[in-house]
């Protein structure tokens, strides 16, 4: 009844207008064929590929992460010469940022959530958003050849290293070229974002009703557009000096190599807040849905996620400390650079007081979000050492950033991401995935990271520095190396078991209901999956995070309008939100 | 581009508009929801070039001698033809989106080629000032010192009118005398390469090119103790670059000797046309750019998709244009004219 | 030895003796002053998450519930509380006030040198380090000696990439940037030996970029950077070579093998050999043979060994990058004689595989106290 999409990007229906609803009409099967997928200007579909490529990229990523931590049992290094080493380090740095972290949470679950939850039918730019997928597409390929390329200057591609000429990196110039074009598709996406919810949302949602997901990605979204652009403007200058040596990084030619660093962490910095300000509206939504409570200081939530987008902009010099900079620049970064950590402290008490009498379903869902929190507070706290910049001064350049860096990006950005997953898992394939097997995956991953990187503080304020092959065996490295390698392995083990348990829902897994968790804002009212317009009807639009409408349904294993309640829209609503 | 169909599904009515999207509620909608789409991106084009007018910035800056050094051999004529050029097509452009809302899309085609033409036009003069630059070996980075393809004595336009003048004004016998004298002692200038007589050429593998004074706590008289004597002969050159700059900075008559062949020009010349080809050429592919979306909001007119009704796209088109003219705006002054 | 053998007896934390759980050995005026902060900070930090974990595990286990317990949810519980939000927001305001205000003043010590501080001149290039002591004319490599008590300034600046200058034990670091000059500065207060990192990514052999910093007491120091200045020019020409191996080699070490591997640059062993002989061949085709000899480049062999060192982007042999740094300024004539005679030497102060007869190895790290070399 249905037929394929014709060439000119977009999907008809040729069923006559009489004919019954199709029984399971969801967006995975409206309709078929390849073409279908590659063409689609459905969010839905979009979203899905975006998904499954960024998760192939983590594999990648995360191969190249066991094989740096198995070279570093040894002090003279197990498996890889220099030169691989830090090509694999390169590779593990720049997949995992550019390709898995950074467009991760926005456009994997982004472009499947966010709509949904406005009720909208899509995004204010569907052609727009397709084309942003598949110039990241391109961007990732060329990227990753640049693994064939000898590409070893770390993801940084700090000058004067990466525009020596007598260096053996033949990636250079596909690599900022790859994630250059990665950076456009960023701000696409940011900005398909940031008009939907200006010009999508429903008669009666209001700034302040939004889910808080809306909002984080919203302040993402701002400065994904904001930011990016510098470093696409970097990354080209960078090329162009390495092709016609133009003169404007290299001291040889008179240029400056300083000037990169502030050109790249005027964008890295204000990326590691589009890292991970997706993953904590994902959190709010974990905390507040898995506790059935409402969430606890909704605006402060909300605009804290936009101080930290403002913020984010103005604290880049922290990470040059050391470089020369003027001692002026560098105390003026470290004030500004302790104002973001307020607003991120917001958030974790408040995520606290929504459990507060709650009632808190242990799911792996919930698991997540906790351990979120848990593994944020690490991150953040030791940040403040690496803001203080006597600190810093002996911290920088050492395994204590990547122990921080790590606490924030994968300890956050990614559960975050594998929370999210986890919640709306149901929602994009239909299917449940085992509980069981969740909460043990999360035990395996949780131990192994603690393991992993907890020691890496005590290696870095040991003094092993970054990015080393090899050290000292007598420096007393080796025992930290061993226990975080032991921790990685045991963390690879339970990503293996999610994606097992996974694949497996997609197969064997339960049927999934409408509102498995208990959510409560719009995503949750259409079915599972939803149909490829979303919604039959314009879903009602109260206060996203009033469960007490909501009862458990044994029949259908998930939540429902209870019966005595009226659904908004039919009387005048009186909403709970600060 | 083709439009999106509308899907009659179940509850929806027929009588959408073929270019409303399906997930508009209507026209009006769509359409501003477009123009906060463009406005967002032409915030990310500031933001693109303002890298540059940051690096712009802070080296003029620190060096501002070689911004006044490097400015005297661009053509402020072109320049400023340009200008008006590239605000002129700003005008048709504008006068094309009015058009399209009063819906006289013949109006609109005549406008879009004007437009157009103003955006060849730009690019022919800036083709006409590259080659020209690189025809007297004005390259960026350290190309900037190989010798121009001209290998006889270098007399640029400019300065013979002068010299001429000059010697008008002395009368046409002891002009001609100035004149020859002139040309004489241009003969004597040396035109060995930059390396020979010890100019700021590095060889690969020596130290570093010139000295950067803005240094936190390094106290210049101190820091001879510590450095070789390459690096020490640069300290002369500072003074001698500070001099240059107060020297130069009174009206100076227009003669101009070839930057290799000027034993006054700033450390680090090469800088300023390192910059000045990387804003304009970025610049430059932006007008190209927008000259193809232009050229494709040409195509659909004359194809009937925009009326009255919608015209989106010219809307959206015109403000990306405007962007790339303002854009101009900023470099014209930074580079011709201070 | 097996992995639980090593866990076993390795010692955890311990850089170098007198190391805490988180610190390594407090050897300078500023570790102090960085310690306690660190200190301060961690245990604000121990505080805080105790109390946040506690709170969130209390609150899991309390507020558990299945769905089949209940059916329906109450709204009963806040959902804000100004006074609350207030407070988390403004006591951490002031914690980290507080912090940025002791950091900076931390900071701003460590940023000026006194005035009568004992000047280093630090090169680092790709893949070593080298320090001159222009009071006293002489060039270390690998290892920094450095007087006890008083303030040592070092001056830096790298002719190649990036690289950072780091010393756990002092708290000290600072970038090393190609094209202007950086400077650190510190007071040691403990005779001994302490690493000394390259920490900032720089290629390939990034991870063997270290030295040593040798702390002595002042009379020692002073009588041992005297014997060095006059090192080799007291020599005969006949100890040179072996002072080049055991002081000058250090520099070439990273890429120029003894044992005949190639790596980054050839392997000194045979090459004098080759250059005799005028067997090398360079990438632009020439030959040694060919510009040797009277009229030639080069009138003697030697001469082509100055060449290499001091202008080595001038004939690139082939098969190599040319990556090879210079020298010039760095080292005196006669240090370039005792090379080249090293060099011609080689046979004899070397075995098969490389290994010096004498003088030890670049990696190890004598852990004496200050006893003259």
């Amino acid at each position: 009844m249905t037929v394929e999409g014709d060439d000119s990007m977009t999907t008809t229906e040729s069923r006559p207008l009489d004919a019954p609803a199709l029984e399971v009409d969801n967006y995975l099967t409206y309709t078929r064929g390849i073409r279908s997928w590659i063409l689609t200007l459905d969010h839905k579909r979009i979203g899905v590929m975006y998904l499954i490529s960024v998760l192939a990229c983590f594999l990648l990523g995360g191969i190249f992460a066991l094989l740096v931590r198995t070279q570093l049992v040894v002090p003279d290094g197990l498996i890889m010469s220099q030169d691989e080493y830090n090509q694999a380090f390169t590779i593990h740095g720049g997949v995992m940022v550019f390709l898995v972290i950074i467009p991760g949470i926005p456009a994997a679950l982004g472009n499947f959530i966010l709509p949904i939850m406005l009720g909208a039918k899509d995004v204010a730019f569907p052609r727009l958003n397709l084309f942003s997928y598949w110039l990241w597409v391109l961007g990732a390929i060329f990227l990753v050849s640049a693994i064939f390329g000898g590409l070893d200057t770390g993801w940084t591609f700090y000058t004067p290293y990466s525009i020596d000429q007598n260096s053996a990196m033949g990636g250079v110039i596909p690599a900022v070229t790859g994630a250059f074009l990665l950076g456009f598709a960023s701000i696409f996406t940011g900005m398909n974002f940031i008009v939907t919810i200006h010009r999508l949302r429903p008669d009666g949602m209001t700034w302040f009703r939004m889910p808080l997901f809306l909002w984080s990605l919203y302040a993402t979204a701002v400065i994904q557009v904001l930011a990016t652009p510098v470093l696409g403007i970097t990354l080209a200058l960078l090329a162009v000096e390495r092709a016609f040596g133009i003169g404007i990084f290299n001291p040889a030619l008179g240029g400056d190599p300083v000037l990169y660093q502030h050109f790249f962490w005027f964008y890295s910095h204000p990326a590691v807040y589009i890292m991970v300000l997706p993953a904590m509206g994902v959190v709010s939504e974990l905390i507040a849905v898995h506790s059935h409570r409402h969430i606890f200081g909704y605006a402060y939530i909300a605009w804290s996620s936009v101080a930290i987008a403002i913020f984010s902009f103005l604290v880049w010099g922290h990470h040059m400390f050391t470089s020369g900079q003027s001692p002026l620049m560098s105390v003026i970064f470290s004030f500004i650079t302790f104002s973001v950590a307020i607003p991120s402290g917001i958030k974790v008490f408040n995520w606290l007081a929504t459990m507060y009498k709650g009632a808190i379903s242990w799911n792996t869902s919930m698991f997540y979000g906790m351990g979120f929190i848990v593994l944020f507070i690490i991150g953040g706290l030791t940040g403040l050492y690496l803001g203080v910049i006597s600190v810093d001064v002996h911290l920088h350049d050492t395994y204590f950033i990547v122990a921080h860096f790590h606490y924030t990006m994968m300890g956050s950005s990614l559960i975050g991401f594998i929370g999210g997953l986890h919640h709306w898992w149901p929602k994009i394939t239909g299917k449940m995935f085992n509980e069981n097997a969740g909460r043990i995956a999360f035990m395996l991953f949780f131990v192994g990271y603690n393991m992993t990187f907890f020691t890496q503080f005590m290696l870095g304020s040991h003094g092993m520095p970054r990015r080393y092959a090899t050290y000292p065996a007598d420096a007393g490295f080796q025992t930290y190396h061993i226990i975080s390698t032991i921790g990685s392995y045991i963390m690879a083990i339970g990503f293996f078991t999610m994606a097992g348990y996974f694949i497996a829902s997609l197969f064997v897994g339960r049927k999934a209901a409408a509102n498995p968790w208990g959510g409560r804002s719009l995503e949750w009212q259409c079915t599972s999956p939803p149909p490829h317009d979303n919604f039959s009807e314009q879903p009602a639009v109260g206060d996203c995070y009033d469960f007490s409408v909501l009862r458990w349904d044994d029949e259908t294993n998930g939540y429902v309008w209870r019966e005595d309640v009226a659904h908004p829209g039919h009387e005048s609503e009186h909403t709970a939100s600060s | 581009m083709s439009q999106l169909h509308v899907h009659p599904d179940g509850s929806e009515d027929h009588g959408h508009p073929e270019h409303l999207g399906h997930h508009w509620n209507d026209s009006v909608q769509q359409f501003e929801a477009g123009k906060l789409g463009m406005w967002l991106f032409l915030a990310t084009e500031v933001l693109l070039f303002g890298g540059l007018f940051c690096a712009y910035a802070v080296w003029r800056a620190n060096h501002p001698e070689i911004f006044k050094y490097g400015s005297q051999f661009l053509s402020t004529t072109w320049g400023a033809i340009n200008t008006g050029v590239l605000l002129t097509s700003s005008l048709t452009m504008a006068m094309a989106v009015t058009y399209a809302a009063r819906g006289r899309m013949t109006a609109v085609v005549v406008c879009l080629l004007l437009t157009l033409m103003g955006a060849a036009g730009f690019m022919a003069i800036k083709y006409v000032e590259y080659s020209h630059k690189f025809h007297e070996g004005f390259y960026p980075g350290m190309s900037f010192y190989e010798e121009p393809h001209a290998s006889e004595l270098w007399l640029p336009l400019e300065e013979t009118a002068a010299v001429v003048k000059a010697a008008t004004l002395a009368g046409e016998e002891a002009g001609s005398v100035a004149l020859a004298a002139e040309m004489k002692t241009r003969a004597e200038l040396p035109t060995e390469p930059a390396e020979a007589q010890g100019w700021n050429k590095p060889a690969a593998g020596i130290g570093p090119a010139g000295l950067t004074t803005d240094q936190q706590n390094i106290d210049m008289a101190e820091m001879s103790v510590f450095l070789p004597p390459s690096v020490l002969g640069n300290l002369e050159d500072l003074d001698a670059e500070l001099a240059y700059a107060e020297h130069h900075a009174a009206d100076e008559p227009v003669v101009l000797p070839h930057p290799l062949q000027d034993p006054d020009r700033p450390v680090n010349a090469q800088k300023f046309f390192t910059i000045y080809f990387l804003m304009t050429g970025l610049h430059g592919i932006h007008v190209i750019g927008g000259a193809v979306v232009i050229t494709w909001l040409l195509i659909l007119t004359l194809r009937r998709r925009f009326g009255a009704k919608y015209y989106t796209p010219i809307d959206l088109g015109g403000l990306y244009w405007h962007i790339v003219d303002v854009i101009w705006i900023f470099l014209f002054p930074l580079f011709y004219l201070i | 030895m097996s992995i639980v053998g090593l866990l076993a007896t390795a010692k955890i934390g311990e850089a170098t003796s007198g190391g805490t759980f988180w610190m390594p050995e407090n050897a300078s005026t500023a570790a102090q002053g960085v310690d306690d902060v660190f200190y301060f900070i961690n245990n604000i930090n121990y505080f805080f998450f105790a109390l946040l974990v506690l709170i969130l595990v209390w609150f899991a286990v309390r507020y558990r519930s299945k769905p089949s317990e209940h059916t329906t949810f109450t709204n009963d519980a806040p959902v804000h509380n100004t006074p609350l939000e207030l407070t988390w927001t403004i006591v951490p305001l002031l914690i980290v006030g507080v912090l940025f205000w002791i950091g900076m003043d931390g900071y701003l010590h460590l940023v000026d040198a006194p005035d009568d501080s004992y000047p280093v001149r630090v090169t680092g290039q790709k893949w070593s380090w080298t320090f001159e002591h222009p009071e006293y004319g002489v060039t270390e490599a690998a290892e920094l000696t450095v007087p006890l008590n008083r303030p040592v300034r070092l001056l830096m600046t790298s002719p190649d990439v990036l690289h950072s200058l780091f010393i756990p034990a002092f708290r000290v670091k600072q970038d090393l940037v190609p094209g202007r000059y950086t400077s650190l500065w510190f007071e040691a207060t403990k005779p001994g030996q302490y690493r000394l990192y390259c920490t900032e990514y720089c290629g390939k052999d990034h991870s063997k970029m270290l030295a040593v910093v040798t702390v002595l007491p002042e009379d020692e120091f002073q009588n041992r950077l005297g014997k060095l200045a006059r090192e080799y020019e007291d020599l005969d020409d006949k100890d040179l070579p072996a002072y080049a191996l055991n002081r000058l080699y250090n520099r070439c070490a990273s890429c120029h093998s003894l044992d005949g591997k190639s790596g980054t640059g050839p392997s000194f062993k045979g090459l004098w050999d080759r250059t005799q002989k005028g067997s090398t061949v360079f990438t632009n085709g020439k030959t040694l043979k060919g510009m040797m000899g009277p009229g030639g480049e080069f009138e003697v062999p030697e001469n082509y060994i100055r060449d290499s060192i001091l202008n080595p982007q001038h004939l690139i042999v082939q098969n190599y990058t040319g990556a090879m740094p210079t020298f010039k300024g760095q080292l005196k004539q006669r240090q370039i004689d005792a090379m080249v005679l090293m060099l011609k030497n080689l046979d004899s102060l070397v075995d098969e595989n490389g290994n010096p007869i004498e003088a030890p190895k670049v990696d190890e790290v004598e852990v004496s106290t200050g006893a003259d070399q």
